[in-house]
């Protein structure tokens, strides 16, 4: 069985975090012996074998025709999928509660959130040795999973890996990447998900992938990125920040006065796409069916709508619709279009004299989910502010485990240059050489 | 009165705007696949096809091209379309501000995109019992859409407008036959002050019909003292009336936002390197000016076929374009159906050849015109030697003399006798020699009798 899996155990891990929704057959996972690794999949892409869900009560039933490209080629790759992992409704949450199929707990408190949107497959990444998790970010789904779960989560370059077969939340923002407890799977598996590929158009301009080992010498730390943390993750981080140093990098401050605009730039921007891109779920065609068809559509789709949509799914439709209206399209949308380009501008000129950013990835550890129930959505939205920014300029970006406070992971998050992964993975490689990782116990 | 138009046809594409699906229809729900029904995680990719067809008629229609466009989302809720939005272009259409040549008039050409088109919805049962059925095969075929201004005076010339464009676009790009009955335009027309959208009207003889019930209706209203006010109409094909629409959703609500999968083209490039072909109507336009003929003869030539202009103008080279015309529309169109299907180079030189005879008076207006139904149908008309032809003439002469030793007696002495041979030569030969030909046929003849 590949790479030692045991049924047994991976099915008392799921039952235990709640990561996959949906698992391999045992049969097919014993009669294996041709794989070199276990993957898994966010339920928002698409496998022939499962049910793609992208965690919604609205696609109850659809099982996709085909394989997402990044799927397809993690099996070329040598790769057995275990099975679908957990995330927020479309992607829509930080902490990923605001799933329709199981709400993954965290590897190192099952009393706390994995993060979101990516939550099931940072879980996974955690809990699951020699296991590799396709996440998906949008905001910074990959990251903040990464973080809370104390795993390296990759999400590379808008357009390096291709969207074919993803379910979309917003299709300028949203990448595929890798999470995975080692640098070397990440680092082996990133060239086999990437590439142009003609089904998905805006990953046939990138440029290609060449991994060299280089040697970081100088970060920036955006002064703006200090506010706002919690004592514990800014005590680990300036600790981070000195074993760094003994690396001999070098950290500058610097000022990135636009950063503060991604966050409502990113809300507006994804929300607006997202508003269009659920218009099709409607009880039509895919998902949901049965019902009383002897009405007018309209009462039909709006049934099927209010039923099976979740709190926050709704919540951004109508932030989204509302966004793109006559007389405020220009004011919200077009002007958050604008922001994007400024905050790019900004990024590359930090990068002039910068090999890469670096920041904490969240503001706090793992929240205890009585205390994001206790949340605002704005608080939410909030917590993305160090994650956003990249993500809404499509940059590539890693967050790497950095420290335990006290036992609960500490990220940190490292920004390049559009299309310079490789620099992400030598700083990744090298942190990981002097960083003492920890596995979570599996709890009984 | 002022009439504009909103026209869309299909584009014919082999396969679908953004997906390989075909555009060739078939039985109900076979030409799909993800992408054309919307299924989560599939996405567009551009048929770069469509793009060149929308370009060329762009240019066409003397637009200013857009260097840098993209796609946009229209959402609205429909069951037709599979994504609840359609792709769309808003902000960058293919190109603005074009005009349009109508029979010397200028219309002006508003904006120019393409688009893809949702499926196809049919209600069946008995009355009472009805339930729709949808058709996705036509779900993702490309559109252009063509925006006037409301340049047009009568429902006519609006009818006129778009069969001429369907004659130009079919050559151009090759729009199928059968676009006079699927062109769907939505028609903006106002009597008075106010604006009325009279919205899918399917075919060019409803177009001017919803129109002609249109202007009557609006001219009554204003007759009676009453105000139009603005508002979405829909054609009643069976009752020939339009009717109130129901209140669809205002242009602006539709809330268009870039569609982010496509990205943005930059086409400058890519439109300046297609060359336009000539059409029919600016061919027509140009044989009129160049040749000296008629309009509507210009029009009738290009019209029947473009070989039968190409023909026109080969023989024009050699021959006078007014002695070509009367021999073009007789003998040539009559037998065009046989001649386009075989004509070459040679045949092209034998039918020169036959009407400068015919001109020269070598042979007759009717031998002419059997010459052209043998080339026609494959026969050689150059390998048909005079000498042989006349060898016919002296043998037809001397068998009429042969058998009638008495008129060869009579004709010595007196030369009107001889006309009863002329007469039955001629008759015997069917017209294929000219009288003079046959008067010194049968004078030479009668001379060498003793």
């Amino acid at each position: 069985v590949s790479g030692g899996m045991d049924e047994a155990r991976l099915r008392a891990i799921n039952d235990k975090y709640r990561i996959f929704n949906q698992l391999i057959d045992r049969e097919m996972l014993e009669a294996d012996d041709s794989s070199s690794f276990t993957f898994s999949a966010k339920d928002n892409l698409c496998t022939k074998e499962f049910q793609a869900r992208a965690g919604s009560r609205i696609l109850e039933g659809y099982r996709p025709p085909f394989d997402a490209t990044p799927v397809r080629k993690l099996r070329e790759a040598g790769g057995l999928l275990l099975g679908k992992t957990n995330m927020d409704e479309f992607g829509f949450g930080t902490f990923c509660t605001n799933s329709g199929f199981g709400i993954p707990l965290n590897p190192f408190d099952t009393g706390r959130a994995c993060g979101g949107s990516s939550g099931g497959a940072a879980a996974a990444a955690a809990l699951i040795d020699d296991h590799v998790a396709l996440g998906v970010s949008t905001g910074g789904s990959i990251s903040a999973p990464a973080s809370f779960c104390g795993v390296y989560g990759l999400t590379p370059t808008y357009g390096r890996v291709s969207r074919y077969g993803l379910i979309d939340y917003g299709n300028s923002l949203d990448k595929v990447g890798l999470l995975s407890r080692s640098m070397a799977d990440i680092k082996g598996l990133l060239p086999a998900i990437s590439g142009a590929d003609p089904k998905d158009p805006t990953s046939c301009t990138q440029p290609s992938l060449a991994i060299s080992q280089r040697k970081i010498k100088r970060l920036a730390l955006p002064k703006e990125a200090m506010a706002n943390l919690s004592p514990e993750v800014e005590s680990t981080f300036r600790g981070a920040l000195d074993k760094l140093s003994g690396l001999g990098i070098e950290v500058d401050e610097v000022n990135m006065p636009s950063l503060r605009f991604a966050m409502p730039a990113y809300y507006i921007l994804a929300t607006t796409e997202a508003s269009t891109n659920l218009a099709r779920y409607c009880g039509m065609r895919f998902g949901v069916a049965e019902r009383n068809v002897s009405q007018h559509f309209n009462d039909f789709f709006s049934g099927v709508r209010s039923e099976c949509f979740g709190q926050e799914a709704k919540r951004r439709i109508l932030l989204g619709t509302f966004c793109r209206m006559v007389g405020f399209r220009d004011k919200y949308y077009l002007k958050s279009l604008a922001v994007r380009q400024l905050i790019t501008k900004e990024y590359r000129s930090v990068f002039a004299d910068h090999d890469l950013i670096v920041t904490p990835t969240m503001p706090f550890v793992a929240p205890r989910f009585e205390e994001i129930a206790k949340m605002k959505p704005l608080e939410m939205y909030s917590a993305d502010f160090l994650t956003i920014p990249p993500n809404l300029t499509g940059l590539p970006h890693l967050s790497v485990p950095c420290g335990y406070a006290p036992s609960m992971p500490v990220g940190m998050q490292f920004v390049a240059p559009h299309w310079d992964e490789s620099s992400l993975i030598s700083m990744g490689e090298e942190w990981e050489s002097v960083f003492p990782l920890r596995t979570p116990e599996v709890a009984q | 009165m002022k009439i504009g138009l909103e026209m869309h046809f299909q584009l014919p594409t082999k396969s679908k705007l953004f997906c390989s699906c075909s555009t060739e229809g078939a039985d109900p729900n076979t030409q799909i696949c993800p992408t054309c029904l919307g299924f989560p995680g599939s996405r567009p990719a551009l048929n770069r096809k469509a793009l060149e067809y929308g370009l060329m008629i762009t240019k066409f229609l003397n637009c200013e091209l857009n260097d840098r466009i993209w796609f946009s989302r229209k959402t609205y809720f429909y069951p037709d379309l599979p994504k609840n939005f359609q792709i769309t272009m808003y902000e960058s259409p293919l190109g603005e501000h074009g005009h349009y040549n109508l029979n010397g008039k200028r219309i002006g050409i508003w904006r120019v995109h393409i688009e893809e088109d949702p499926g196809r919805i049919k209600r069946v049962g008995k009355p009472g019992e009805e339930v729709s059925l949808i058709d996705y095969n036509r779900s993702g075929v490309p559109l252009v859409e063509i925006v006037s201004a409301p340049d047009m005076s009568s429902p006519a010339e609006a009818r006129d407008f778009v069969a001429e464009l369907l004659v130009e676009l079919r050559h151009l790009v090759g729009l199928s036959a059968s676009d006079e009955q699927v062109a769907r335009c939505d028609a903006n027309i106002s009597v008075g002050e106010e604006r009325v959208e009279v919205k899918n009207i399917l075919g060019l003889k409803n177009l001017e019909r919803a129109l002609t019930y249109e202007v009557s209706r609006q001219t009554k209203m204003l007759a009676a003292g009453k105000v139009i006010v603005r508002e979405t109409r829909a054609f009643d094909e069976e009752r020939k009336v339009t009717m109130p629409a129901r209140k669809k959703e205002m242009e602006e609500e539709y809330g268009y936002i870039g569609e982010p999968d496509l990205g943005e083209y930059n086409v400058g490039e890519f439109a300046n390197s297609l060359v336009l072909p000539e059409t029919p109507i600016k061919r027509a336009v140009r044989l009129q000016g160049q040749y000296g003929i008629s309009a509507v003869t210009a029009k009738q030539i290009v019209i029947t076929s473009w070989g039968l202009a190409d023909l026109f103008e080969h023989l024009c080279e050699k021959i006078e374009p007014e002695k070509v015309v009367p021999k073009l529309l007789g003998p040539i169109t009559s037998n065009w159906n046989a001649i386009e299907q075989r004509l070459d180079d040679n045949m092209r030189a034998q039918i020169c050849r036959v009407i400068e005879d015919d001109i020269n008076g070598t042979i007759t207006d009717s031998e002419a015109r059997r010459a052209i139904a043998t080339i026609a149908e494959g026969g050689d008309h150059v390998a048909e030697d005079r000498t042989v032809v006349e060898d016919e003439l002296v043998r037809s002469v001397n068998e009429f003399l042969d058998a009638h030793p008495g008129t060869v007696k009579d004709a010595k002495n007196n030369p009107k006798a001889a006309n009863s041979v002329i007469g039955h030569v001629m008759k015997a030969t069917q017209g294929k020699f000219q009288s003079k030909e046959i008067v010194e046929a049968v004078k030479k003849e009668l001379e060498k009798r003793p």
